[in-house]
């Protein structure tokens, strides 16, 4: 399939994930929340990558933090992933980006397949499980099925589960997806950007990479037993940045032979060799969220020198959908490549 | 009475039923009869292996280095007293333990410690697990002898530097089934004879707790993953190498 055409079913079937999706808006990710600060690489950081922003200046960026739905309706208290999108801002106007999610990895390994897991995760009307069902899910010692979130009417869990169980590429995810939960705040959660992707070091050396996003404040998830509150993670996000900075450490996990390279659905082994690259540092809500945070379009394809996309390709596939959803939502074009 | 009243009057039984069951999946009724008839009744119906204990055989770099080793030894005297042997057992010997520690060069730390009448030895190194047990029996074997006539079964080893292959065998069996990273490889350990998935069958991925319940019932002592790792990927003579200690 042409690129171009698979990039509009890619973002026509993340839009039929949420029948209610405001025109105009993203597609998925559409609620969420603009921030400012810089970027500090760690001393060793130029070490292993030559890209500027790993060289030594601060660098200016900007982050979006956002629930993945993309329903206008906001549900800060259900468990889903969280979005972490991070501009860096280099010289000369031009810009990287890196894109991460609280989940560890994807649901599927190549675009075709991530078509037939959204069309299976097309939300469904929910209702709670019938007791005796549970009862029947306890004596099998299967955790029961959870009720409903209150008001709660659709849900796209039970469709993701069920292609899940016949997907096994899929099934890491889902299951990993099914403990999420949703963090007391955007800045107490670890963000993946998931994908690998090739840095070049000084000598010439290329090395395959992922990239993490790891809070100073620690992680730290809302009591799922409690009921959910819909809006708290911006205000949140407001009164932490007003009283002190909010910090992430970029780390990075350097692949060995063996690893899957160019495969999301599959978590590296967490005891990869990790790097320390860098300091976020986030001391800005700006005012104007439409310009700063809204009209701006993240892309994990936008690169510079020094940091180049692997095979995978579902990132080569993120590349041009990302592109074409900016078009059709009007949002700020940032040329591909400029340094 | 309409249909509507009906519903209305079911409805908020519904609910409370809901709420009753929620609570029992909590309640100390269930965790007995999840515990003591439910678990046992399914290790019968879908019986599991036991697994072997200790770090899984791999040929990547990463995963050979900071390895962990959890032996759970059971004492043969399971007083005072023969917890006091097993604590004079290692301190009488420290002078052989440090050196066969600087000599083998792959360990990060080890401990020993006793729970209950069992000495556990607890340590993280890196290569080979075999080499690993080779190297020190020829550096602390008669440490190794000293401890392991204290133990249960552990006699016929003695000397280990004589039986070195059995040895290594007995020590295997004696290292803690270490569940998987990755939750979902749980589907792959099934009952004894077919996985716990068959191919192109429907998994439902909430077996996933039944089939971690199960691997605890056959192998009750387990180690939470492969551990967690404060400087992963890097050996301790890379470590001795970089901090110029004159390794």
């Amino acid at each position: 399939m042409a690129e171009r055409d698979m990039a509009r079913h890619l973002v026509d079937a993340v839009i039929a994930d949420s029948p209610d999706h405001k025109r105009g808006t993203r597609p998925a990710h559409t609620i969420g929340i603009g921030v400012k600060g810089h970027f500090r690489a760690s001393p060793v950081a130029r070490d292993w990558c030559v890209a500027e922003h790993f060289c030594g200046r601060e660098v200016e960026a900007s982050v979006r933090f956002s629930n993945s739905s993309g329903s206008p309706v906001q549900h800060d208290g259900w468990s889903d992933a969280r979005g972490m999108a991070t501009r860096f801002h280099l010289s000369g106007g031009g810009a990287t980006d890196l894109l991460a999610m609280t989940l560890r990895e994807f649901f599927s390994a190549t675009p075709e397949d991530f078509l037939a897991f959204a069309q299976a995760a097309i939300p469904r009307p929910v209702e709670p499980p019938r007791p005796w069902r549970k009862i029947a899910d306890m004596l099998r010692l299967f955790p029961p099925l959870p009720d409903p979130y209150p008001g709660q009417r659709t849900s796209s869990v039970g469709g993701s589960m069920a292609y899940s169980g016949l997907h096994s590429a899929s099934q890491l995810a889902a299951f990993d997806a099914s403990f999420l939960g949703a963090p007391v705040s955007y800045a107490r959660a670890t963000y993946n950007a998931v994908h690998t992707f090739i840095v070049t070091a000084p000598d010439g050396t290329e090395r395959y990479v992922r990239f993490f996003w790891q809070p100073a404040a620690g992680v730290e998830m809302v009591n799922p037993d409690l009921p959910p509150i819909d809006n708290y993670l911006q205000a949140e996000l407001r009164d932490r940045i007003a009283n002190w900075p909010v910090e992430f450490l970029l780390l990075m996990t350097v692949g060995e032979m063996g690893d899957p390279l160019t495969d999301p659905t599959k978590a590296w082994p967490l005891h990869r060799m990790r790097i320390n690259m860098g300091t976020l540092c986030l001391t800005e809500v700006p005012d104007d969220q439409q310009a700063h945070c809204e009209q701006l379009a993240f892309n994990p394809g936008r690169l510079t020198d020094g940091i180049a996309m692997s095979d995978d390709p579902v990132l080569i596939a993120r590349k041009a959908a990302y592109e074409l959803s900016r078009e059709l939502r009007g949002g700020a074009a940032c040329p591909f490549d400029a340094v | 009475m309409s249909v509507r009243r009906r519903m209305n009057q079911l409805v908020p039984r519904r609910a409370s039923l809901n709420d009753l069951v929620n609570s029992m999946s909590k309640s100390r009724l269930f965790g007995w009869l999840a515990g003591h008839v439910l678990v046992p009744y399914w290790a019968r119906k879908t019986p599991v292996h036991k697994q072997p204990g200790g770090a899984r055989a791999t040929v990547q770099p990463g995963d050979n280095v900071q390895r962990m080793m959890n032996l759970i030894l059971p004492l043969k005297d399971k007083t005072a007293v023969g917890r006091a042997k097993a604590a004079m057992a290692i301190a009488s010997n420290l002078d052989e333990i440090y050196a066969g520690l600087d000599n083998v060069g792959t360990v990060h730390f080890a401990r020993f410690v006793i729970i209950e009448n069992n000495m556990c030895m607890i340590s993280c190194y890196d290569g080979d697990f075999s080499n690993y047990i080779r190297d020190f029996v020829a550096q602390l074997g008669t440490v190794f002898d000293s401890v392991i006539a204290l133990i249960e079964d552990g006699e016929a080893m003695i000397p280990t530097r004589d039986n070195i292959d059995t040895f290594i065998n007995w020590v295997h069996d004696r290292d803690v089934y270490q569940i998987p990273d990755t939750a979902t490889e749980l589907l792959h350990y099934g009952t004894i004879g077919q996985p716990a998935v068959k191919s192109g069958e429907v998994a439902d991925l909430r077996l996933i707790a039944r089939a971690l319940i199960l691997q605890l019932h056959a192998n009750p002592n387990a180690l939470l993953g492969s551990g967690y790792r404060g400087y992963p990927g890097i050996s301790a003579a890379r470590i001795r190498d970089k901090m110029g200690f004159g390794w």
